[in-house]
């Protein structure tokens, strides 16, 4: 054990008295005239439900944490009065914009709104009803796998941080329970997907989860959150659009669709995380592509790795023959093109407009030749 | 950096020429086509219930097969794919089944997910709009909701931090641990937003309760968490909740208790049949269990110290502070806490130690005070 509380409050004699003194009726109400705020918080909007939003009020609110959060290390809810004897939680991320994102309780509230379900969300009797050519399925099959690949690591980032965050950042880190059902939800569905259509699992990528725990196993939460929450979430945003687009069932669709809508809320707040971050801390930029600059090569190593590479081309392209092939390239192509595009945009949106140039991968991208 | 890739991509020449090659020929290796995984045929086995975990324990890619010890897969490769060689090591902590399995485990995912509800709209706020409660009840449900966020917050980090050092096979577990930190999150929600709407705001900290909890937190293994937090703290929360609705002073108030009980009973649930298969699997950690109830039962011990909840129990059970009040409060709060404390021995036993009540200290206290209510004319 760690951690033993401060007593054995088995042979402590006062914990007896003080439970004996009260349930003699004698109370002592010390809690009664607490020190904090009265309020009484209501919907702005009742057709939206009371939201986070409507309690960003006073010393409840997120708006008016600090930049740095010296006061609180226990569990204490933010806003309620600290007494006595508090636990250290031993909390390593204190500083709101190591985590913060304007948008974080925007997010929370529509993730559970969005909720689906993968069991019976997908119509997955579908894919028994209008099976697709096996080769094209082996590919369904391979890319799913590869995308439960990044959902482990989508659900390990959030889980390995949130414990460390400080409870003051409440919101934050109820995004990121958020986030971990989000991933388990979507491994699920790309799991189920896999194994229904018929074909198993396909192969593991080597290159993939080199570069993917490169970027997991960020020691800091702003870079780990850039990699997972920026690059990865937004490289996954664009695969889900092109696999919409060339889906070969209405099952894939579905699954793409609301991939989709969970891909752009991590993207939202990776996107948000990395603005906040800079805007409050600009001394950090030249850090921060730094980093980009030393694990950006992970993004190679997803995009490249023909566990994934190959699959698409026979999804984009529809199978396996001549014609099928050299659509199927062409159409990779333009998608690899639009990870890397969009990529730099998120970057420079989020404030560091000039890393497009110093950035080796647009340079390789630009190598990229699809010849009709 | 903490971890650096075996291959810096951007410098690795054979493979950006071979990523260049096969978009530019449509040359491709398709050496993933002969991976060798088994081909299965799952079908749902209800329609109305859709595609379920369970409909896809077949073969390799089931988890009723999941050896005792994994020790075929420590990386992000999903269980029954085709794992080549080079692939990192995940450094999971718990590749041990026995220490973290429990029966019905997809089932209770599943259940998770399709009962995930929206503290934001499935609750009628809307209700409390004119419903002005008397300064003393108001103040006493605020207090209760304050302990209870503290609680929440514990009961999100916990499971949370142990959800990457669960080796990837064990998926179905590690999904259960995503829901429930989902649950919690949306508890602290649900309560704070209570809280925030009685017109006192949140109260006061409980500081021994807060020392109490941390030691959930702080477990050398799963099943030890497990066990104090499953088991123990949110049994206790479970019995907590049923009294707390009894006692709710507004229909908003019950249908939140409704709501957050559905959720602990699944989360007990998984902490009642993990226990069971530690104890038959894994017999030799039964006397580590044990020693880790001892400490998960202190906790018990210092809550009866932590007046500020006794006596907002008190105040709400029994409806104000006059002397009539507080008797019917005693009374009530007096059964809750023997109900809590009978619940958890009957727990324990249903999942194979019964000889638990000769070694613990929390029974002994247990019996004395049901004796003292009997006395008193207090029936469980």
């Amino acid at each position: 054990m760690a951690f033993y509380a401060d007593k054995d409050y088995t042979v402590d004699q006062t914990v007896l008295e003080a439970a004996q003194k009260v349930m003699a009726g004698q109370l002592g109400l010390h809690w009664y005239e607490a020190k904090t705020e009265r309020i009484a918080g209501r919907a702005s909007d009742p057709r939206r439900g009371l939201t986070y939003q409507d309690l960003d009020v006073g010393t409840y609110g997120y708006t008016n944490i600090p930049e740095d959060v010296r006061t609180s290390q226990s569990m204490v809810s933010r806003g309620s009065e600290k007494v006595g004897k508090l636990p250290d939680m031993g909390y390593v991320v204190n500083r709101k914009s190591d985590v913060w994102s304007d948008n974080v309780a925007e997010l929370y509230e529509e993730d559970k709104a969005r909720r689906w379900v993968p069991a019976i969300d997908i119509p997955w009797n579908e894919l028994h009803a209008h099976p697709v050519a096996p080769e094209l399925e082996m590919a369904c099959a391979q890319l799913y796998t590869f995308l439960q690949e990044c959902q482990l690591v989508a659900m390990d980032f959030p889980s390995k941080w949130v414990a460390l965050i400080n409870q003051d950042f409440l919101e934050q880190k109820s995004w990121m329970c958020a986030q971990m059902l989000d991933a388990s939800r979507l491994f699920e569905v790309f799991r189920k997907r896999a194994l229904y259509g018929g074909a198993g699992l396909g192969r593991a990528s080597r290159t993939a989860e080199q570069g993917l725990k490169e970027w997991l196993w960020a020691d800091q939460f702003p870079q780990g959150s850039v990699s997972i929450n920026l690059s990865l979430a937004g490289f996954l945003l664009v695969l889900y659009r092109q696999v919409a687009a060339f889906a070969p069932t209405k099952v894939d669709r579905a699954i793409m669709r609301y991939a989709m809508q969970d891909g752009a809320r991590q993207t939202a707040y990776g996107l948000g995380q990395l603005r906040y971050y800079l805007k409050h801390r600009p001394l950090e930029a030249s850090a921060m592509e730094a980093y980009l600059d030393h694990t950006e090569h992970a993004l190679l190593g997803l995009i490249g790795s023909p566990e994934l590479l190959e699959p698409m081309i026979i999804i984009c392209g529809g199978g396996l023959e001549k014609a099928q092939v050299d659509n199927g390239r062409i159409a990779t192509a333009k998608f690899i093109r639009l990870v890397v595009r969009e990529y730099m945009e998120r970057i420079a949106a989020a404030g560091l407009a000039g890393h497009s140039k110093r950035s080796k991968i647009p340079a390789m991208v630009d190598r990229i030749s699809a010849p009709a | 950096m903490a971890y650096l890739s075996t291959t810096n991509f951007a410098e690795d020449k054979d493979f950006i020429d071979k990523w260049l090659y096969t978009i530019r020929t449509g040359e491709m290796d398709l050496g993933w086509m002969k991976s060798a995984t088994e081909k299965i045929s799952p079908e749902e086995a209800n329609p109305r219930r859709g595609l379920t975990y369970r409909d896809l324990n077949l073969g390799t890619y089931g988890f009723t097969d999941i050896p005792e010890k994994v020790r075929a897969n420590r990386s992000y490769a999903p269980r029954g794919a085709e794992i080549p060689e080079g692939v990192p090591d995940a450094q999971p902590w718990v590749s041990r089944k026995s220490e973290l399995w429990a029966f019905n485990t997809e089932s209770y995912y599943e259940e998770a997910v399709s009962r995930q509800w929206n503290a934001t709209t499935d609750i009628p706020w809307d209700r409390l709009e004119g419903v002005e409660l008397p300064e003393v009840t108001g103040k006493a449900l605020s207090q209760l909701m304050t302990f209870l966020t503290e609680v929440e917050m514990i009961a999100t980090d916990t499971p949370a931090m142990w959800l990457p050092r669960l080796n990837p096979d064990f998926i179905e577990v590690r999904s259960f641990i995503a829901a429930q930190a989902m649950d919690e999150a949306r508890h602290a929600e649900v309560f704070r937003k209570r809280a925030l709407t009685t017109g006192w705001g949140l109260m006061q900290a409980s500081p021994i309760n807060e020392m109490a909890l941390k030691h959930l937190r702080d477990a050398d293994s799963f099943s030890e968490m497990s066990v104090a937090l499953h088991l123990v703290a949110e049994g206790n929360v479970l019995t907590m909740f049923r009294f707390s609705e009894y006692l709710s002073p507004t229909d908003v108030d019950k249908k939140i208790f409704r709501l957050v009980m559905q959720d602990e009973a699944r989360h007990v649930g998984y902490g009642m049949q993990h226990f069971k298969y530690v104890l038959e699997h894994f017999p030799e950690k039964r006397e580590v269990l044990h020693a880790h109830l001892d400490e998960a039962e202190n906790i018990s011990f210092a809550g009866a110290a932590a007046t500020e909840l006794t006596e907002s129990f008190i105040i709400l059970a029994g409806g104000g502070l006059k002397k009539e009040n507080i008797e019917q409060g005693i009374r009530v709060t007096t059964q809750f806490n023997l109900k809590q404390m009978q619940e958890h021995f009957e727990r324990l036993d249903k999942c194979g130690m019964p000889e638990r009540k000769e070694r613990s200290k929390l029974f002994q206290m247990y019996e004395m005070g049901r004796a003292a209510a009997e006395n008193a004319g207090i029936k469980l």
